[in-house]
């Protein structure tokens, strides 16, 4: 490729980009504005009002069963000095934690396989079949795993037929990964393949061909590409798991309580929304600190030298 | 390819893995069919026997219909709403340079990502304050808020794919910035219009903790199933299971079908290249 015909391509690809520019001046503003505030006014009504609203319930006072507004810290002080809030968020952590850990362990074998080892029809039927739990009856497959766990379920019915006996499959921490993993594995392990199918499979030749063994093609060239979707994958798997409320709920019975568990018990238990909204509020403040946290390790540590410069 | 008996055993094991996780998905949705059909009020081994009981309870029980109806309204409403905002951010994006961009996107982006726990009682304390708690509108408004996020993100994935100059070279031939709009964008995003009505339609019709908080009495069918399972084991939670399984995994693979999205190298045209 001559020098000459890089600039001409360059100059092209400028003048592409400018015309619509160029163009929009002299339009109207009419038509973003029209399709802009509908879209604007929405999510300001219904999601960011009612998040702003729950940060400033949390500074408001209960009296007489009545909301009233105010400013006070008692709330605040109140939950995050309990023993009940400590204990929930170090438990909820911690599961969130372990389902993180094993979300992508799993996932990255699996993805591996769908995204190098598949024919291209295989890949996307496992796609297809990866993508319908992701937006389809969480709930009730949860209930079926305590159909399948239960003492007097389908696993224990089998293994009593042997003699043995039932087994307590339900209520514990395995349960509970089980119920987590239903939600964060499908997510998972489709982050990662599509992340693996936009890798340059040029590089992985060129790695093969000057010798290296599939291991070392991953650990050298598979790996630190993927580093952002890992990222995302980690994040994302602790964020439905720290969040969730259902498999606490069927998988344990609210035993030991999540934080998710708390704010519906808090909520329910009668007028203590400023309790519930600290914790709600906690919770997105810890969120928002691991979103940051898979930020900063995505973007790896020769980009992290160039940002401090 | 099969050289020694390493590569062959780990090509097992990889292979070996990906069924156990298809085994691990597929497990709790066939579980659920299953036992709809069987005639044992507690659902275990051994299958007592084929039987279609439980599913003539469900459609002679009222609140089932009703909240099945309601499930249907709001479903419906969200979708067509969900689609129509979400092509709107997604167009605007595509097309528009303008101050507090990042900021506006995010709007339209984040809200899936938030626990619907918290977003469930955000919504509740603000809208009952606002005079909109339990109302079916509202647990459709809700669920707008949340689907746009995806119906977005398909309609901008589609744009991609859109020449930049197409629309502009309707403008020079004389076309209003609405009627290029209508003639040039929307019938070439029509597939992925399609697909985010039917996704957003899925995304509401699973939807149970906003609309358990904000729907007050008007449960939809999520909610309901939720109520009966912190209820006495009831043989008609599968039969229910079974009827919301088939009508959202049927949402989408719809959406699924028109979006065509794959995970492989698919020659995108690209202007200016």
């Amino acid at each position: 490729m001559t020098a000459a015909s890089v600039t001409t391509r360059a100059s092209a690809r400028r003048r592409w980009l400018e015309m619509p520019r160029a163009r929009m001046a002299g339009s109207p503003k009419v038509l973003p504005a029209v399709l802009g505030l509908p879209v604007l006014l929405w999510q300001a009504v219904f999601f960011a009002a009612p998040l702003v609203f729950l940060v400033i319930v949390t500074f408001w006072q209960v009296k007489a069963f009545r909301l009233e507004p105010a400013f006070v810290l008692d709330n605040w002080s109140r939950i995050l000095f309990s023993t009940t809030f400590q204990r929930a968020l170090v438990h909820t952590i911690a599961v969130a934690g372990t389902t993180t850990l094993l979300a992508t362990a799993f996932a990255f074998p699996a993805a591996y396989t769908i995204a190098f080892r598949l024919s291209a029809r295989a890949r996307d039927l496992a796609v297809a079949f990866l993508v319908v739990p992701v937006f389809s009856s969480y709930m009730l497959r949860i209930y079926a795993w305590q159909i399948v766990l239960s003492p007097e379920g389908i696993i224990n019915a089998v293994v009593g037929a042997v003699g043995i006996g039932p087994l307590p499959l339900l209520g514990g921490a395995v349960s509970l990964q089980v119920g987590l993993l239903t939600l964060t594995l499908p997510i998972a392990v489709l982050i990662l393949v599509f992340a693996m199918a936009g890798i340059d499979r040029t590089l992985i030749e060129a790695a093969e061909n000057l010798g290296c063994r599939r291991a070392r093609v991953i650990a050298h060239v598979i790996l630190p590409s993927l580093r952002p979707a890992i990222a995302l994958t980690a994040t994302t798997s602790f964020l439905l798991a720290f969040g969730d409320y259902i498999s606490p709920l069927f998988m344990t019975g609210s035993k030991p309580p999540t934080l998710s568990i708390l704010i519906v018990d808090t909520v329910k238990s009668g007028s203590q929304w400023p309790r519930a909204s600290v914790i709600g509020v906690s919770m997105l403040l810890m969120l928002a600190l691991v979103l940051g946290l898979g930020q900063w390790l995505s973007r790896g540590r020769a980009a992290r030298k160039e940002a401090a410069r | 390819m099969n050289g020694t008996l390493a590569t062959r055993l780990s090509r097992l094991a990889q292979y070996g893995l990906l069924g156990a996780l298809f085994v691990f998905l597929a497990t709790p949705m066939l579980v659920i069919v299953v036992f709809s059909f069987d005639a044992n009020r507690f659902p275990t081994i051994p299958w007592g026997g084929f039987s279609l009981e439980w599913h003539r309870a469900i459609l002679a029980d009222p609140m089932i219909r009703d909240a099945f109806l309601n499930s249907v309204l709001v479903g419906l409403g969200t979708a067509a709403l969900a689609t129509a905002l979400g092509f709107a951010a997604a167009y605007l994006d595509f097309r528009h340079r303008f101050r507090f961009k990042l900021p506006f996107i995010l709007l339209v982006a984040v809200p899936p990502a938030v626990p619907a726990t918290i977003l469930g009682m955000a919504m509740l304390a603000f809208l009952s304050r606002i005079g909109l708690f339990g109302r079916l509108e509202t647990v459709m408004a809700c669920h707008v808020a949340i689907a746009t996020s995806f119906a977005m993100a398909i309609i901008r994935l589609r744009l991609n794919d859109l020449s930049r100059d197409l629309e502009p070279a309707a403008w020079n031939l004389g076309a209003s910035p609405l009627s290029a709009l209508l003639h040039v964008v929307i019938p070439f995003c029509r597939p992925a219009l399609i697909a985010s009505f039917f996704l957003s339609a899925a995304v509401s019709f699973d939807e149970f903790l906003i609309a358990w908080f904000v729907g007050g009495v008007h449960e939809t069918l999520p909610v309901r199933i939720l109520n009966l399972l912190q209820g006495q084991v009831n043989p008609k939670i599968n039969a229910i299971g079974t009827v919301v399984l088939v009508i959202s995994v049927a949402l989408v693979l719809l959406a699924q079908r028109f979006t065509g999205v794959r995970a492989g190298r698919r020659p995108k045209p690209r202007s200016g290249e």
